[in-house]
């Protein structure tokens, strides 16, 4: 449980962490929640480790014209307790609230859970859900990805060599938006064996608007756009969360199986999708 | 931990029986691949960087093709260790023809051991998963790119 | 001389506030790895990654030219020393030699292959990264049923057959009454593999003194003086020159009772450098190298009468032992045996015990040790019958208790309950939780769909370990009491408290003994340079056997108070009381410091009495002690996702008398969180080739806070005749209570699907397949 000897730096502006990564020798540290633990068991051995923690701007949120910026290195307490996010992005602080422990929810952040992609992290879901926005940076370029193309595989995403996630963007919520996040957590890690987020927007009795994105399944978290499309076609709950998953090679462990797994995305899929509905009237 | 499925290939099944045991092309498929060398016939020698997200690990190993019954089916296996553990693939691909080209069946079993082993059941299925996904990916691309630039695609 | 007596407040029985935690609660307590010695090396040991291979070459050169790297170690170096120990013994018991460090074999993964020694302890990881080694991977089997058929690969060549021992305990005639039934259940009961998880790691700190050839050795330890011992022996080291002390110890539930490769390595290592050396765990180390327990495959066969009587029990124990015999590892089933006719009036039963080697880490004793095995299959067999019988579970068990007159109650395992009033708990947790109205409630739940378990155990367990003849580390207890000439108290015990608390309750117990304050009393253990010889911790045996040895110090040294007293006061009758003697005729009385100062000063001694105040006891217990208790709990079983609530966790818990409520609570809790870990969560699991998969806390699940059910725990209290204190010990009934009562909630709530038994952990992927396939295991 004693890393491999590493090279450390703090750099204090972007500019300069860009240009230490840009080479892509080095490999970023934000929370460390993630990469820590794998360096202790030597599974990680990175000669050379840049801290995101000094480099300031980076872990704002604020809202501008209708979106939330929320910086990479906010870490997951901040998401789950800021009132801006509360107010105006709930499913977001919901889904933050359901990490791991208080003390992976301090130091953890969302620039460093997303690039890591861990094909059970929560934010996936969410930011699915929410048709969230990722800008990316490095020394030569400056691009803003949406969610769906940005989780790849598992642990594979869009960022290149030498680029940096700088921020989030969610649309703030319109009004009487309903949103729920349900998860399945394993009684180890805590991470989710599925976790479903769910959005719904009502309007003449009717779903105008539904997004769910499910975590934990597949190899990385995906929008279930055929249960969205039939419950915006007034399709039942049960019509729509069945289609949840299909075609998705599941994963599976000591824990739960892949069917198993299946089964409880779609549980968890209807369950959320009340509590969103409920809450959308 | 057993695991099977299919791919397709886009070449007929002579070609993908001969793919499959290329060396060259192996070396260039199999993720991380650095060398492969031949020690006997049907196997090589393989010196392997694996990197998933944060974690990478050399791995020196063997890749042996065995029980061959040309064109429809052989065994590939493939071991390696190195510091964070081992790992054993062996899986028998049977090749049927199908439509836009050859189908290939995999089933068989992955066994891991030392750190991996004990530390990642969480994610071993989705992982090994991901490397036959990329194995296969990487193998079309090949496929691909042979056949382009041998005039025939 | 002062005259005022002030009857003091009694302290036995009262919530006295932990006298340890302010340490541990500001972080100045001195943890093993927070011993630093001037020149000390570190030391890291590099393990297999293999359950079963044969070890081809170990090329330490590339590690020994690392900087910083003082020695390394292979197997070789210590291949003429004896055998890691195991104490116990049994008829035809087969005894791997279990090397310190793996000879040409290894036998489970993380078997210790060298031990780098270096100036940090960077390096020394870096160092044993660095070590070569070859391996040809050998069959292994990991699943102790497989390991007994035919043809499985052999752990030790020597022993084809992979069977340790086989053991057969019989009592009555268990075929007539096999005969004279009217019903018998059978089932297939398992207790899995699990992994005890202190908080603290283990460790080992070695400190040779070559000029006195005297070694001194920190260990988190549940048994200093037993590892003293044990240690002398192996090393040809003379006890009085070796010191083991156990610094603040962060739990050990039962896997710090042994004696590890690292404490036999450490002291080699540093008696060949010259230099102390200091070897710490890491929890990865502690998933594959500490012991662990349970490892129960039991096959139940329960014989009774169509009115519910119960008749006989037969067992047959299939226990895994993994590859190699640790401290007690082949008795711990034996206690099973033991304890298999839990609180019922069996007077047949039938045991046989087979001990199968594994590629696994040895089990050995952890929380209970044997006993959680043996209420959680009895228990289970109670509700088998109780559902066969179309019986209340509750009328059942009442049924088959003995009555509190039939103590001490012979049981056909050949003990003496000492003590028990069994329907008591029983009842009042059932009238606790309502029990009638809740079988209303699950009667109407069930029209739609509603699933609502109702569970108990009534449990038994034998504790205070205990009378010398059955206890292979011998089975008394020791306590010393000194008075110092300024009247303060010095309490010195042979127990080794870990997390118990006993610096808090015996000094209770010595503030009520000698009435004095509280403060002025301090209680020393665990350095064997320090304190008597004693056993220590384990077996819920701390407060029963070691309060009991301090008990009878103090009366000794009431006596010669008195003697003072009477001598200072001139009288010939005196009392003590209020942390003083006095004249019964006169009402003059003496403080205890001027006594304290008079014994040491010297000037007038009583008759026949000689200078000092201080009494040492040894105490051997005449009997073991038999707590018991009920648990019931209350779950609701979600029918979509298989996802257990826990609605009510009651637990009723006779511990004999009380010295410390909160202590007891504290116990009872912690317990009742180890026994849901089995129930629910947790499961070491290896694979055919002996990988521990679940050998990280991402994959191991130990409950945490968020998990636990609030416990609603109360007492009913039956002292006990065997010490003087009437306790019985509690240190294990939360976790012997706690697996069957959920369980047998669980099936409870699917048994009108015709679910009869549940093996655990009761995962939701478990539960959800029996429920979509109607009951069908
Ligand atoms: C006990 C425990 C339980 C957990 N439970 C959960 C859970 O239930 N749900 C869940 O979702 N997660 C869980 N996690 C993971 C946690 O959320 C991590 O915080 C998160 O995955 C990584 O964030 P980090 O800031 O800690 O990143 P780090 O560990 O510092 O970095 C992770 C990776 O991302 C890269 N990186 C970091 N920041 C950036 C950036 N701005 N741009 C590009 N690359 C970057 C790093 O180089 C590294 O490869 C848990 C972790 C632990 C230890």
């Amino acid at each position: 449980m004693i890393p491999r000897e590493f090279d450390y730096e703090a750099p204090t502006s972007l500019q300069e962490t860009l240009q230490l990564i840009a080479s892509g020798e080095r490999k970023l540290l934000a929370g460390g929640m993630s990469l820590i633990p794998m360096m202790k068991l030597r599974l990680a051995t990175p000669d050379s480790l840049v801290d995101l923690g000094r480099v300031p701007g980076l872990n704002h949120i604020v809202e501008s014209s209708g979106t939330l910026q929320i910086g990479a290195t906010a870490t997951h307490h901040d998401i789950e307790t800021f009132p801006l996010i509360r107010g105006r992005c709930p499913l977001l602080a919901e889904a933050a609230s359901h990490i791991g422990d208080v003390q992976v929810r301090n130091r953890g952040t969302i620039g460093g859970s997303i690039a890591h992609a861990d094909p059970a992290a929560d934010y996936p879901a969410a930011l699915l859900a929410l048709e969230a926005q990722i800008r990316l940076v490095s020394a030569s370029s400056d691009r803003i990805v949406p969610a769906v193309e940005f989780f790849l595989d598992a642990f594979t995403t869009a960022l290149e060599p030498g680029e940096i996630v700088v921020e989030v963007l969610v649309p703030a919520e319109p009004g009487a938006e309903g949103y729920s996040y349900e998860k399945a957590p394993h009684p180890a890690s805590g991470f989710a064996i599925v976790g479903v987020a769910a959005r719904i927007q009502r309007s003449g009795g009717k779903i105008s608007l539904a997004r769910i994105g499910v975590t934990g399944l597949g190899a990385r978290a995906f929008r279930a756009m055929e249960a969205e499309r039939l419950l915006e076609s007034g399709s039942s709950l049960d019509q729509a969360v069945a289609t949840v998953g299909e075609g998705e090679d599941a994963n599976s462990d000591l824990y739960a199986s892949a069917e198993y797994r299946k089964h409880l995305a779609r549980v968890r899929a209807k369950r959320a999708l009340e509590v969103a509905l409920r809450r959308a009237s | 931990m057993k695991i099977s499925g299919e791919y397709l290939l886009p070449v007929s099944r002579d070609d993908a029986y001969t793919i499959l045991q290329d060396p060259a092309m192996l070396a260039r498929a199999i993720p991380g691949c650095e060398t492969l060398e031949k020690i006997a016939d049907n196997e090589y020698h393989m010196k392997m960087k694996m990197v998933l997200a944060s974690m990478s690990g050399l791995f020196d190993g063997k890749v042996r093709i065995a029980d061959p019954n040309p064109v429809s089916q052989f065994r590939l296996i493939v071991d390696g260790a190195g510091k964070i553990g081992f790992m054993k693939g062996d899986g028998l691909l049977t090749l049927t023809p199908a439509d836009g080209g050859t189908n290939v069946h995999y089933d068989g079993s992955v066994e891991v051991g030392g750190t991996i082993a004990g530390v990642g059941q969480r994610l071993l299925d989705t992982t090994a998963k991901m490397l036959i996904k990329r194995f296969f990916t990487k193998l079309n691309t090949e496929v691909a790119g042979s056949a382009a630039s041998s005039g025939k695609g | 001389m002062a005259t005022t007596t002030v009857k003091p407040e009694t302290l036995v029985g009262k919530k006295v506030r932990r006298r340890e935690d302010p340490r541990l609660i500001t972080g100045t307590a001195t943890y093993l790895d927070d011993i630093k010695l001037p020149g000390m090396y570190h030391a890291c040991v590099v393990r297999s990654p293999y359950g079963a291979a044969r070890i081809k070459s170990v090329n330490i050169k590339p590690a020994l030219e690392l900087p910083g790297v003082a020695a390394i170690f292979t197997g070789d170096d210590v291949k003429d020393l004896p055998s890691v120990p195991c104490v116990a013994q049994l008829p035809g018991l087969r005894m791997p030699h279990h090397h310190m460090l793996a000879q040409d074999r290894v036998y489970f993964v993380g078997h210790p292959i060298a031990v780098v020694v270096a100036r940090d302890r960077y390096l020394a990881a870096d160092a044993a990264d660095a070590v070569e080694v070859e391996y040809e991977e050998l069959p292994a089997v990991a699943d102790p049923e497989k390991a007994l058929a035919p043809g499985s690969p052999a752990v030790h060549p020597q022993w084809p057959d992979n069977t340790a021992f086989t053991f057969h305990q019989e009592g009555g005639h268990i075929e007539e009454a096999f005969r004279e039934a009217d019903v018998i259940v059978k089932q297939r009961i398992t207790s899995q593999r699990l992994i005890p998880m202190a908080m603290e790691t283990r460790g080992v700190v070695a400190d040779w003194h070559a000029a006195e050839k005297s070694l001194t050795l920190y260990s988190s330890s549940q048994a200093p003086h037993l590892l003293r011992s044990l240690l002398a022996g192996i090393f040809g080291i003379p006890e009085n020159r070796l010191r083991v002390v156990a610094p603040e110890v962060g739990g050990g539930f039962g896997s710090k009772i042994d004696i590890y490769a690292e404490d036999m390595l450490m002291t080699f290592v540093t008696q060949r450098l010259n230099k102390p050396v200091k070897w710490v765990e890491s929890r990865r180390e502690n998933f594959l190298g500490t012991i662990h327990g349970r490892g129960h495959v039991d096959y139940y066969e329960l014989a009774a009468k169509r009115d519910g009587t119960m008749l006989g029990l037969k067992l047959k124990i299939i226990q895994d032992l993994g590859a190699y015999l640790q401290l007690l590892t082949p008795a711990i089933p034996t206690l099973s045996v033991l304890m298999m006719p839990g609180l019922y009036k069996f007077k047949h039963i039938s045991a046989d015990v087979i001990g199968a080697f594994t590629n696994c880490f040895p089990t050995d004793a952890y929380r209970g040790a044997g006993r959680p095995e043996a209420t959680h299959g009895i228990e289970r067999m109670v509700d088998i019958l109780a559902a066969e019988l179309k019986m209340d579970p509750a009328e059942l068990r009442l049924k088959n208790f003995p009555a509190p007159e039939e103590f001490p109650f012979p049981t056909a395992t050949g003990l003496a309950y000492d003590s028990g009033n069994y329907a008591l708990p029983l009842k009042t947790a059932l009238a606790e939780v309502e029990y009638d109205k809740l079988r209303e409630e699950q009667k109407q739940g069930r029209q739609t769909g509603k699933l609502l378990g109702i569970g108990m155990s009534a449990y038994g367990e034998i504790c205070a370990f205990g009378p010398s003849p059955a206890t292979p580390t011998g089975g008394w207890e020791s306590a010393t009491v000194k008075i110092e000439p300024s009247g303060k108290v010095t309490i010195l015990t042979g127990a080794s408290p870990h997390g118990q608390g006993e610096e808090t309750t015996f000094a209770q117990i010595a503030a009520d003994e000698l009435g004095v304050n509280i403060d002025d009393i301090v209680v020393y253990h665990g350095d064997t340079q320090l304190v008597q010889y004693g056993i220590g911790t384990f077996g819920s045996r701390g407060t029963a056997i070691g309060g009991a040895a301090l008990y009878y110090a103090l009366q000794e040294l009431k006596e010669k108070i008195k003697k003072f007293g009477a001598t200072l006061l001139e009288a010939n009758q005196v009392s003590l009381s209020g942390g003083a003697c006095i004249d019964e005729k006169s009402g003059k009385s003496v403080s205890f410091a001027e006594i304290a100062a008079a014994a040491y000063r010297a000037l007038k001694l009583p008759p026949n009495t000689q200078p000092g105040l201080v009494a040492t006891h040894f105490w051997e217990p005449p009997n073991f002690t038999f707590p018991f208790g009920a648990h019931v709990v209350i779950t609701e079983v979600d029918r979509e996702t298989g996802e257990i609530a826990i609605r009510r966790y009651v637990a009723v818990d006779d511990c004999g008398k009380i010295i410390n409520p909160l202590l007891v609570a504290g116990q009872v809790h912690g317990g009742v969180a180890q026994g849901l870990g089995q129930a629910l969560w947790e499961q070491a699991v290896y694979d055919d080739n002996g990988q521990l998969l679940t050998g990280e806390l991402t994959d191991y699940a130990v409950p945490r806070a968020h998990m636990m059910p609030w416990i609603e725990a109360s007492h009913t209290v039956t002292p006990s005749p065997v010490n003087p204190l009437g306790v019985k010990g509690v240190g294990e009934a939360g976790t012997i209570g706690c697996s069957p009562a959920v369980v047998n909630s669980v099936v409870d709530a699917l048994s009108h699907l015709g679910v009869r038994h549940l093996d655990m952990p009761l995962t939701p992927e478990k539960i959800w397949r029996i429920v979509q396939a109607g009951g069908q295991a």
